[in-house]
């Protein structure tokens, strides 16, 4: 009846009725063999057939009968009937529509409906009732049900301890990643022969060889800075990368001798250099007061030393200003609740305060300023920074990946950026492996610090949309690969944890000596592994104004610069066609030579109260046009912070915008950026290769793969408008992936409290007739 | 002016509200029209003009270190501090403002002395622009179902409403008055809107004056005739914006609401919108947490919730999803009616337009919308807006409300509207600067003579057109035609920030996805100049494009001789011209940089 997909109004007289029951017998004919995708050393550990996943919250009617299968990688479910694949999706290569990997699973629930009976599952955990239903609440923010109501009970019950066991693995090397990669080394191995590129054709840099620090060492300038292999073997510290860059005047010797003040032997660690030639360094903190004072001076010398103007040194302790893991864990844990957990009619009462009571955007709004603070000292003030933090393993990474993301435009790139992340959490020490709690041993230790840092680049990315290489998809699936056991960035606490297990594994799996790591166990950052090329091209940002990007002007290059009109503050909302016509009607912003020349102001210098150096260098720059290959600094008001959508409501149906949403505007720029790609092509084409070139892709070839947008030019033959699929959500779907707490029916109480459409009196004794 | 206590006042501070540290000295002048600060810096001038008529309060502080200050607070929403340095100066600017930005009569108005130099009979082309007997036959209308009535030509039936209305074709001369003297101020139930796909219609009107018991005849008749005009279907709905509780308070009072039991086949509904007094104080709850100089996350999203503003926005797109339904999707004809029909009626009639009909989410669509549902049909600007010096309880932000609805689903629907954010805002400007005659008055029969004297904003929005178009449109999209289907979930509706907190220097947000479109175009104009200088590149393409649509940009250069299987869209085009034009290997850096 209801052709609206989003919730009409509400409560309607409809709440009270039971949803419509749909013929469950139906459903229930002969079935099909159903076999469950298996990836390479995949093994099937229990099913069970006759099981219905629930689709949506309000009624059963599209709900899917299939099997339910726990293996040592996954929670799947195969549908009888498999209705079309959802066209808005990504085809995932390593997991299915309805797959969910076990490292994904963050709660398994079982319920007995009749007996009114709910437990939460452990490893190896006794259940004495049947469940009549199983509730999986996923780390990537889905809910997923399915009942059992036609099912063996025994069988449901062996599939639900099944999921809880294999959820939590006992043990790292339990990981699926680890069966997986093995398999798959020597499976492919015959293709890689002819083939073989180094690092297996992976272009982000792991940092695990000088090489790496040294073209960072180069590219930012820092010529006072060296590679130091003190660490190799990890002979002082554990979690610290082999080969670390340290003040050039610092001797290995020295730094020996520092490391063993510090927890965990962790000696200041370069991060990055400005231009200038102010460093950004992050430390430990010495908890020994006495030794504090001189070890942290002596280091400050060193690093004032390799200053070119020897400025001084600011130490900033991100601990004592910053909220702590636990604190980010109870603000993502509520604003959870608030968006996905609680029934839609609760969370919509009082849906800002909600947000705000999480706390969530506030932390988000505290680590972007503070890391606009530090921006202040490098780039306004010109002196070296040292992050400082008890462990250096945390809150640092957030910050330090910040303030480069803000002031180097490198990593506002695609591969820059997963270089950031490479240098400043997987190689910095930062504890995946508890931080995600992969294997359930201590609540206590997880807290979601990469998800923090992922929506403070959003924020950034919502401001200015230009600046980056990659997109919102980009960073939302990024989060969600966090919860696949198959790759070697988010395993790990340390470097040393890595090297050792990847040893391990190497030796277990007769992989050759001599391989390397990011072949035969690879990072995430080869997206190949999860997506086709195709896919990829979602992560590409059809805006982004790359570097070096140049114009030709009448056969001259020239740096395109867009300086000459601003679309600043100044600027909005009055442009001057309009200021003209207006006659200062409605002009209230400043303007230079304006009608009334003849009024000749007195000067005066008056001025009592002057801002701070810092409120300056910020007002300055938000007074100049934006350089998207320069710095940029996020604004920080609270209404410019916004709730990450769709990473916190793509599974949320009231949410979803039916062919809305700011994927509507990111269709039609891919449109028009493929649009003229397409035409330079033919372009070149008409004018013929030249003397010595190749030749050129055909028109038809320039529509393959190798396309950069995701969404293609429209043709005349094939009218292209955006297809229907195109929802909010996209790439992702609320179908089947939130089945939240059943509210029948609407309380009494909301009726009672105002309800916002009271049905007459009339209507309501009509109706119940 | 009799009014200015005191023209110039020197050494003046214009307080930085953001960082009030930060302050611009230079001199004050008060004109007949505008406060005019002029900033004393060498070099440039710099100065800022406020229109008296936008001025919305004054007040004065006490005293500080940098003198006596005045705040200014606009109905734009701008505020502005002044530090005055003599309380006697500050004094007489204070009162001089007050009675400048509060005038007694319509003469006083703005759009009065308003003079561009415009002659009289472009003026008066300028009120030709907008015709609304276009939009009823655009609509299909008079047709069998539905004819223009003469009954209110002169205001007699109806002094607030138009003289050309359109009823059902069954409504008799008789039924219309007899209908009109049963409801609130004689605005009896009339045509809104007409879905010629599936004759569905929207009317309006005020409340009926049922009490507790009374009937009229005629005005069931009227009904049925509504019902009647309507032939796929056998009920309508009656609409009753207002919050039940409301509704039966105004029984009391000899008004109210339909009794179901009383006219034929109607379903009755009330949809619980606040009155304009809730409105205002949640506005001004909202703007308080805008003015707020260093809010806290929490200072933010407590105070914007428990202004409720947000959820009154929610509960008049609500409705209009309500009569988009039963319009659209179940050929339901609808009545829509709060008490007088002027002001939750007005939003209600004109977001549904804007979710049924495309038509209404163009340039040309939301101005004639405007005409129709807000002035022709008696939306008291004058009252609301506070143009003249009056009753302070009669001062609502109702269409503040709905200008706001359509930027809501702007940002849900970013390729559905020819216009963009700029274009609001400059409606929203000028409903309350008084600068053109258009919103000058409480109802048409007021406005007869001012349309002789003042000029009209629809004109001039419409000549510089091009300042207001969305990059992003595209009119032959899917997305673009048929309903709007809006989320109303409260995630869904975000702060203005573009209009309430439209003149906070470094609180914009720099850029958007359309500003980045709009600086491309305008430099490939730059480029397209340039290259017009450079005579002597003179390319030969074998591109030909669809004739019908691009000669202006290809076929100077074209040969016909060769089809490409690709068909550039118009806004590509644009850049396209330059690169072809220059005959460029562009890199696709290069495009991407010059496309954005």
């Amino acid at each position: 009846m209801s052709m609206f997909s989003v919730k009409p109004m509400k409560p309607t007289f409809k709440c009270y009725l039971p949803p419509v029951q749909t013929d469950v017998k139906k459903a229930i004919e002969p079935i099909k063999k159903l076999e469950p995708k298996l990836l390479l050393g995949e093994i099937v550990v229990n099913e069970v057939n006759f099981v219905r996943k629930c689709i949506s919250t309000d009624s059963s009617q599209d709900d899917l009968w299939g099997k339910l299968i726990c293996t040592n990688f996954k929670v799947s479910f195969i549908p009888q009937d498999a209705p079309a694949k959802q066209r808005s999706q990504l085809s995932h290569f390593l997991l299915g529509e309805h797959d969910i990997p076990l490292t994904c699973l963050d709660q398994v629930v079982t319920v007995n409906d009749t007996k009114g009976k709910r437990k939460v599952l452990g490893s190896n955990q006794k259940l004495k009732f049947n469940p009549t239903e199983l509730i999986l609440y996923c780390k990537d923010l889905r809910i997923i049900r399915f009942c059992f109501g036609e099912a063996g009970p025994e069988s449901a019950k062996k599939v639900c301890l099944a999921i809880a066991h294999y959820s939590h693995p006992a043990d790292l090397h339990l990981l699926f990643g680890f069966e997986y990669q093995g398999r798959r080394y020597h499976e492919y191995k015959a293709k890689r022969v002819n083939g073989s590129t180094p690092r297996g054709g992976l272009q982000t840099p792991i940092f695990d060889r000088p090489s790496d620090w040294d073209r960072e060492i180069k590219r930012t300038g820092a010529s006072e800075w060296r590679v130091c292999s003190v660490n190799e073997g990890y002979a002082i510290s554990p979690s610290l990368p082999e080969y670390i860059v340290v003040p050039a005047s610092l001797a290995d010797q020295d730094l020996k001798q520092y490391s063993s003040f510090f927890p965990d032997n962790r000696i200041p660690l370069w991060c990055w250099n400005h231009p200038s030639g102010s460093a950004l360094i992050r430390m430990a903190s010495i908890t020994d007061p006495l030794h504090q004072r001189k070890i942290d001076q002596r280091v400050f010398t060193a690093i004032t030393k390799s200053h070119p103007h020897r400025s001084e040194v600011i130490r900033l302790d991100l601990d004592k200003c910053l909220p702590n893991i636990q604190d980010i864990q109870s603000a993502f844990f509520k604003i959870r609740q608030i968006c996905v957990m609680d029934p839609f009619e609760e969370s919509e009462e009082r849906w800002l305060s909600s947000i705000e009571n999480s706390r969530w955007l506030e932390y988000v709004r505290a680590f972007l300023k503070h890391s606009a603070e530090v921006v202040y000292h490098l780039d306004g003030k010109n002196t070296s920074v040292v992050l400082a933090e008890e462990e250096d393993r945390d809150l640092n990474c957030i910050v330090s990946s910040l303030v480069q993301l803000m002031l180097d435009p490198h990593y506002r790139s695609l591969i820059g950026f997963q270089s950031l992340v490479q240098k400043e959490w997987v190689m910095a020490g930062h504890r995946f492996l508890d931080r995600c709690n992969h294997l359930k041993k201590s609540d206590k230790e997880e807290s979601p610090l990469f998800t923090l840092f992922l929506d403070c680049v959003w924020q950034m990315m919502n401001q200015y949309p230009a600046a980056f290489e990659f997109t919102e998809a980009y960073l939302t699936v990024l989060t969600d690969s966090m919860w696949i056991p198959l790759f070697s960035t988010f395993l790990f606490n340390s470097p040393k944890q890595r090297n050792q297990h990847l040893a391990d594994f190497a030796k277990n799996k007769a992989i050759p000596q001599g391989e390397e790591q990011s072949v035969y166990f690879p990072p995430v950052w080869d997206w190949s592994q999860q997506f086709s090329f195709k896919d990829q091209t979602l992560f590409n940002n059809p805006m982004y104004v790359g570097k070096g990007a140049a114009c030709v002007q009448n056969g001259e290059v020239k740096t395109f610069r867009r300086t000459k009109k601003t679309y600043s503050s100044t600027l909005r909302g009055a442009p001057a066609s309009m200021r003209n016509g207006l006659k200062s009607g409605e002009e209230t912003l400043p303007r230079r030579g304006s009608l009334v020349s003849e009024l000749k102001p007195d000067f005066s210098p008056v001025k009592d109260v002057v801002e701070s150096p810092s409120e300056r260098f910020f007002r300055d720059w938000f007074s100049r046009p934006i350089d998207q290959q320069g710095l940029l600094i996020p604004l920080l008001t609270p209404s410019h912070m916004a709730l990450w959508k769709l990473f916190f409501l793509r599974w949320v149906p009231e949410a979803c915008i039916p062919k809305g949403g700011s994927i509507t505007a990111y269709h039609k720029l891919c449109q028009l950026v493929d649009e003229i790609e397409i035409l330079q092509i033919q372009l070149r084409q008409y004018k013929g290769p030249s003397p010595g070139s190749t030749p050129l892709p055909s028109p038809s070839e320039s529509r393959s793969d190798q396309r950069r947008m995701y969404f293609k030019a429209s043709f005349p033959d094939d009218p292209s408008t955006p297809p229907d699929f195109l929802t909010s959500s996209f790439p992702f779907t609320p179908v089947g992936n939130l089945c939240r707490r059943n509210v029948h029916g609407t309380p009494i109480s909301k009726f009672l409290n105002g309800a916002k459409i009271w049905l007459s009196t009339e209507t309501l004794a009509n109706d119940t007739v | 002016m009799e009014f200015i206590r005191l023209p110039k006042v020197e050494n003046v501070k214009l307080l930085d509200r953001v960082s009030p540290r930060r302050s611009r000295v230079g001199t004050l002048y008060l004109t007949a029209t505008h406060t005019i600060f002029v900033e004393n810096e060498a070099g440039v001038r710099n100065e800022t003009w406020v229109l008296h008529s936008l001025v919305c309060s004054l007040e004065k502080q006490a005293a500080t270190s940098s003198g006596y200050p005045l705040l200014i607070h606009c109905k734009n929403f701008q505020v502005l501090h002044f530090a005055i340095p003599r309380e006697q100066e500050c004094q007489d600017v204070h009162l001089s403002l007050q009675r400048l930005s509060q005038p007694e009569s319509y003469e006083e108005l703005y759009c009065f002395s308003y003079k561009p130099n415009v002659d009289d009979e472009e003026r008066q082309n300028e009120w030709d622009f907008m015709n609304l007997k276009a939009d009823y036959s655009r609509m299909g209308l008079p047709n069998a179902h539905w004819k223009l009535s003469p009954a209110n030509r002169n205001y007699k039936v109806s002094d607030t409403y138009p003289a050309d209305l359109f009823v059902p074709e069954s409504a008799t001369p008789p039924v219309i008055v007899g209908s009109s003297k049963f409801r609130s101020r004689g605005r009896f139930p009339t045509l809104s809107y007409y879905s010629k796909e599936n004759h569905a219609a929207i009317c309006r009107s005020s409340q009926p004056l049922s009490g507790f018991s009374a009937r009229c005849l005629e005005d069931e008749q009227m009904l049925e005739a509504i019902l009647r005009s309507n032939p796929c279907s056998d009920f309508m709905y009656v609409v009753d914006t207002r919050p039940k509780l409301n509704a039966i308070a105004n029984r009391a009072a000899g008004k109210g609401y339909e009794n179901e039991d009383n006219y034929s086949n109607i379903k009755f509904q009330f949809i619980g919108i606040e009155n304009i007094h809730v409105m205002r104080n949640s506005q001004q709850k909202m703007l308080e947490v805008c003015e707020l100089r260093s809010p806290s996350m929490s200072d933010f999203l407590e105070g914007l919730e428990s202004s409720g503003w947000l959820k009154h926005i929610k509960a008049v797109l609500d409705a209009g999803i309500f009569i988009t339904k039963a319009v659209a999707e179940e050929g339901v004809s609808v009545l829509v009616h709060c008490s007088d029909g002027w002001d939750r009626t007005a939003q209600v009639c004109s977001v549904a337009c804007v979710l049924l009909d495309p038509y209404y989410r163009t340039l040309q669509g939301l101005m004639v919308l405007i005409e129709k549902d807000w002035i022709s049909f008696g939306h008291k600007f004058s009252h609301r807006c506070n143009h003249l010096v009056g009753d302070p309880k009669e001062v609502s932000p109702v269409i503040d409300q709905f200008l706001e609805c359509v930027w809501q689903l702007m940002e849900q629907f970013p390729c559905a509207f020819e216009f963009n954010e700029r274009f609001l805002i400059t409606i929203h400007s000028h409903i309350y600067s008084c600068q053109y005659g258009n919103f000058i008055g409480n109802n048409q029969r007021e406005r007869i003579q001012v349309h002789q004297r003042t000029h009209s904003l629809w004109s001039y929005l419409w000549t510089n057109r091009t300042d207001y178009i969305n990059p992003l449109y595209r009119p032959d999209h899917s997305q673009t035609q048929g309903l709007l289907r809006p989320s109303t979930a409260p995630y869904c509706f975000k702060f203005w920030r573009g209009l309430y907190n439209r003149f906070d220097q470094g609180i914009h947000p720099r850029q958007s996805v359309e500003d980045y479109l709009r600086t491309i175009q305008e430099e490939t104009q730059q480029l397209e100049e340039q290259l017009a200088s450079h005579k002597q590149v003179n390319f030969k393409l074998p591109l030909i494009m669809d004739p019908d649509s691009d000669e202006a940009v290809y076929s100077a250069r074209g040969s016909n001789d060769q089809t490409l299987p690709f068909q550039p869209s118009s806004s590509a085009r644009i850049n396209l011209h330059f690169f072809f034009a220059c005959g460029v290997f562009a890199t696709h850096t290069l495009v991407s940089k010059c496309l954005l």
